[in-house]
């Protein structure tokens, strides 16, 4: 099966827990646009706006949390707008029906989609803006617009001498109607795009001054601790209210849905509170499982269960039997955190009738859901408010905090800021869950005949869609909330994109091989899992690029040239993979101590192929150097390529050499960075990131980056010890 | 109860219980939002304040232990408006991704350049690698704090909390 771009989007969208049944939204337009006298404010869409003063504001829909969609999707802009991005300044979405991501039907960042999904409207935006300045300018001067210019936020006279600024036109400009497409600028005639511009919120982040959820500041705000069930689950039956409630600050307490919530007037205070507290929990409903018996019902699953048959051409069996040589392996991956640098945390304000949530959330038309929950409001009486995210990887789409701080705000009617403790991060969070894979490689004379690969465990689509449901119909009532998301769910594939969070990247294997099957036994041992950088092409990625590894190595193949043959048919693959092999010096010897491995994966419609040179120092894995070329189709701003590229790599590694959350009856054993390590600045490698330079449509970069990298490095250190792991993290 | 600091060159007097971390005193008290909350046990940096000139974890210093001390933040760290240059490298070299480390990764980085003005690429990671960035922004960190350093006679140590 070859995959196209267009099939790729419609699979994507299924894998990010969208449910569009084919109902179309009701024409319920809440963003007014045009021209407003008495301010002197001109919206010419949901996504611009431009003052008499010569202000221009952009509403940024895809939120800012570390990916670089503040400056990219800015630049879309401003390029046809004809305007230094630095000009515009950006605020954050509301919720609202406009502003949903189209490949998702929900407002929401993810999926490395932002500059893919907008790279069309931001622009054509942009340019029937700036054509309804010129056209405005041209009836001024009374001459054809088609000879006015711009240049930098002024509309030109033909004679190339008068100019108007924008801000003088905005009111005339209203009245413009705009007949047939606006053509876009062709690529030659691009200022911004495709150079590396500044990006346009690191003065506020090297100052201090951007605005985190953690920030938020409200008058009389208290403050919020939530205690949980040490397992998954387990509910608050009874607590010692009378000591906590007497100690210095506290102000309330109570048990919630999700715990026992302390108030105090400062965070401190409800901290100090928090270690005196004691519970009495039901952990009747509750998990009770740990790391090897989540493997164990993985391996029986996987025995009894062959699993969905999600792609198959030939038949693996008969190239089996048929087959000089028949190679199988069993790989398996951890649990993960996402370790965000800024905790979870949202601030609530129940008030008037309404409630406002400020929150660092990744999808806060989710997040209006998760607060509608615990209030008497219906969504439309909540306003979320976005802030710049500390970092979101995926655990922000998931929107358990902004309950809690709504829930322990509806009872108390003053603005409340929840905040987690890292520990508490690390130990409440949803997971990438832990992935059982089997694999079976026919091989005849160095010929790959046959590929088997059986993927075992949950799918997230499962977790996600408990909001994301209602939150596709956010005027139906709540209590339809739970039915919406058990439709949802039974009607995956048929009213609903299928769920292909476990997985993508395996259904997609790109070699040319005779008989290839690919089958899921679904099984979900109950813990909470969530979007996680890269979601299945993590862990298919390290499964898939292992095993071929394996398959080179058993047929006495150079790694490279065994990819290469089977590639005919993949010219951009093809290319990335040759481009990181002679940047990386590939048949070269490595320096003394030292070995490579490489990995080619596509994930998010971006190609990836990396090289990591490794070896072992003090009794740890070092990673010396990865190179890596990227074919991400046309580039907006390199430099935000390179650092997504290069971050993506550093999440990989740390996931490859340390990523682990282990349960003891139920229970996290990691707590914070000492047991849950990121990697340091000391073990950072260099990285050479190489770009293609296309003009194809762009495609996401924010985490095609991570899944090569892991199997890179396995590859590696089996080159250097001959030695292979099959279950992450690596060790020495 | 109450303790007394000089915060960015201003006296504070705060009332607050004594083994409140620095990090909520300032955060909360004086309310400058610029230094971070990441671990809560030293781990990761991104409290990183000077307390009488010296980095400090201000998310695990009790305020009673630096009552009457003189403490900078990244709010601080210039003067009169104008960035500090390794605010300005920091944007040059266009750092931050989420941003959240970054002020904790700057006031580690100043407290380097004043006690070493001209390090070298291994002073720097010995220096900064106790602050932990998941979004993986090191090289560039490294390369902006190389910029600030290598322009000879441009740097000057601010001379701060003396």
């Amino acid at each position: 099966m070859t995959m196209n771009r267009r099939d790729f989007l419609k699979v994507s969208t299924g894998a990010s827990g969208s449910l569009i049944l084919a109902v179309s939204v009701p024409g319920c337009a809440s963003v007014q646009t045009g021209y407003q006298p008495e301010t002197g404010e001109w919206k010419p869409d949901i996504w611009l706006e431009l003052t008499r003063d010569d202000e221009i504001m952009f509403t940024l829909a895809r939120v800012e949390m570390g990916q670089g969609t503040y400056t990219g999707l800015t630049t879309l802009v401003a390029e046809e707008l004809d305007v230094e991005p630095g000009r515009i300044k950006v605020k954050f979405a509301p919720v609202a029906p406009e502003y949903r991501n189209p490949l998702f039907g929900l407002q929401l960042t993810g999926g490395s989609t932002s500059l893919a999904s907008s790279w069309e409207p931001l622009r054509v935006a942009g340019a029937q803006a700036r054509q309804m300045l010129i056209m405005a300018a041209a009836r001024v001067w009374e001459v054809d617009a088609d000879q006015c210019t711009t240049q930098d936020g002024r509309v030109v006279h033909p004679n190339g001498v008068d100019s108007l600024r924008y801000g003088q036109l905005v009111e005339l400009a209203d009245r413009e109607v705009i007949r047939g497409k606006v053509p876009l600028k062709p690529r030659s005639e691009w200022k911004y795009i495709g150079r590396k511009g500044g990006k346009l919120d690191a003065r506020a982040k090297a100052t201090g001054t951007a605005v985190y959820g953690m920030d938020v500041e409200l008058p009389g705000m208290v403050y919020a601790v939530m205690t949980r069930s040490p397992r998954y689950g387990g509910k608050a039956s009874s607590f010692n209210r009378d000591e906590v409630i007497g100690m210095p600050g506290v102000t309330d307490a109570f048990i919630t849905e999700r715990g026992v919530a302390l108030v105090a007037q400062r965070y401190w205070q409800a901290r100090k509170a928090q270690q005196k507290l004691r519970v009495e929990w039901d952990f009747s409903d509750a998990l009770d499982t740990n790391t090897e018996a989540v493997f164990d019902s993985y391996r029986q699953a996987a025995s009894k269960d062959p699993g969905v048959k999600e792609r198959s051409e030939g038949n693996v069996e008969k190239a089996a039997e048929r087959a000089k040589q028949v190679v199988e392996a069993e790989y398996e991956q951890p649990y993960l955190a996402h370790a965000t640098m800024e905790p979870m945390n949202a601030t609530a304000w129940y008030r008037d009738g309404g409630m406002d949530v400020w929150a660092p959330t990744q999808a806060p038309d989710l997040g209006r859901i998760a607060a509608a929950r615990h209030t008497d409001l219906s969504p439309g009486k909540i306003t979320i408010h976005t802030t710049f995210l500390g970092g979101g990887f995926g655990r922000r789409l998931t929107q358990d905090y902004i309950e809690e701080a709504a829930a322990v705000a509806y009872q108390l009617k003053v603005p409340v800021k929840l905040i987690w403790s890292r520990e508490e991060d690390t130990r409440h969070g949803f997971l990438r869950p832990a992935m059982l894979h089997r694999m079976k490689g026919s091989l005849n004379d160095g010929e790959l005949t046959g590929w088997h690969h059986q993927i075992v465990g949950p799918q997230v689509l499962d977790w996600y869609v408990r909001n994301a449901a209602p939150a596709q119909y956010p005027w139906s009532p709540k209590f339809l909330y739970d039915t919406l998301g058990r439709v949802g769910l039974m009607a995956e594939g048929i009213a609903t994109p299928k769920d292909i969070s476990a997985i993508e990247g395996a259904i997609e294997y790109p070699y040319q091989v005779p008989n290839v099957s690919v089958r899921h036994t679904h099984t979900d041992p109950g813990v909470p899992i969530t979007w996680w950088r890269s979601v299945g092409y993590s862990h298919n990625g390290f499964a898939v690029e292992t095993f071929m590894d394996e398959l080179a190595h058993e047929s006495g193949e150079d790694p490279l040239q065994f990819r290469m043959k089977m590639l005919d048919a993949e010219p951009r693959h093809r290319e990335v993979l040759e481009r990181a092999a002679r940047l990386a010096g590939w048949g070269e010897a490595a320096p003394e101590g030292r070995a490579r491995g490489l990995a080619l994966f596509k994930s998010f419609g971006t190609y990836v192929a990396q090289v990591v040179e490794a070896g072992i120092e003090n009794g740890e894995i070092r990673v010396y150097k990865v190179v890596c070329s990227v074919d991400c189709g046309q580039v907006v701003n390199p430099r935000i390529v390179e650092d997504q590229i290069e971050g993506g790599i550093l999440f990989g590694l740390t996931a490859a050499l340390y990523g682990e959350i282990n349960f003891d009856n139920g229970e996290i054993r990691q707590s914070n960075f000492h047991d849950y390590r990121l990697m340091q600045m000391h073990q950072t490698p260099e990285v050479v990131v190489d770009i293609v330079d296309s003009e194809a449509d762009p495609t996401g970069v924010g985490e095609p980056g991570v899944p090569p990298v892991i199997p890179a490095l396995g590859n590696a250190l089996f080159a250097l010890t001959g030695k292979r792991q099959r279950r992450l993290p690596l060790t020495v | 109860m109450a303790f007394s600091l000089t915060i960015n060159g201003q006296r504070h007097t705060v009332d607050v219980d004594s083994d409140t971390p620095l990090l909520w005193v300032i955060r909360d008290e004086i309310g400058l939002k610029g230094t971070k909350f990441g671990c809560g046990a030293g781990l990761c940096g991104a409290c990183t304040v000077h307390v009488n000139g010296q980095p400090a974890r201000s998310c695990s210093t009790p305020v009673a232990s630096v009552d009457g001390a003189s403490v900078t933040t990244i709010e601080g760290l210039s003067e009169d408006g104008q960035l500090h240059p390794l605010q300005q490298a920091w944007i040059d070299h266009g750092v931050p991704q989420c941003g959240y480390c970054q002020s904790g990764q700057i006031m580690t980085a100043a407290h380097l350049l004043d006690n070493n003005p001209s390090p070298s690429r291994q002073d720097i990671v010995t220096a900064m690698t106790g602050n932990l960035c998941r979004c993986g922004t090191y090289s560039r960190i490294v390369a902006a704090v190389e910029t600030v350093a290598g322009s000879v006679g441009q740097y000057e140590p601010a001379g701060e909390d003396a």
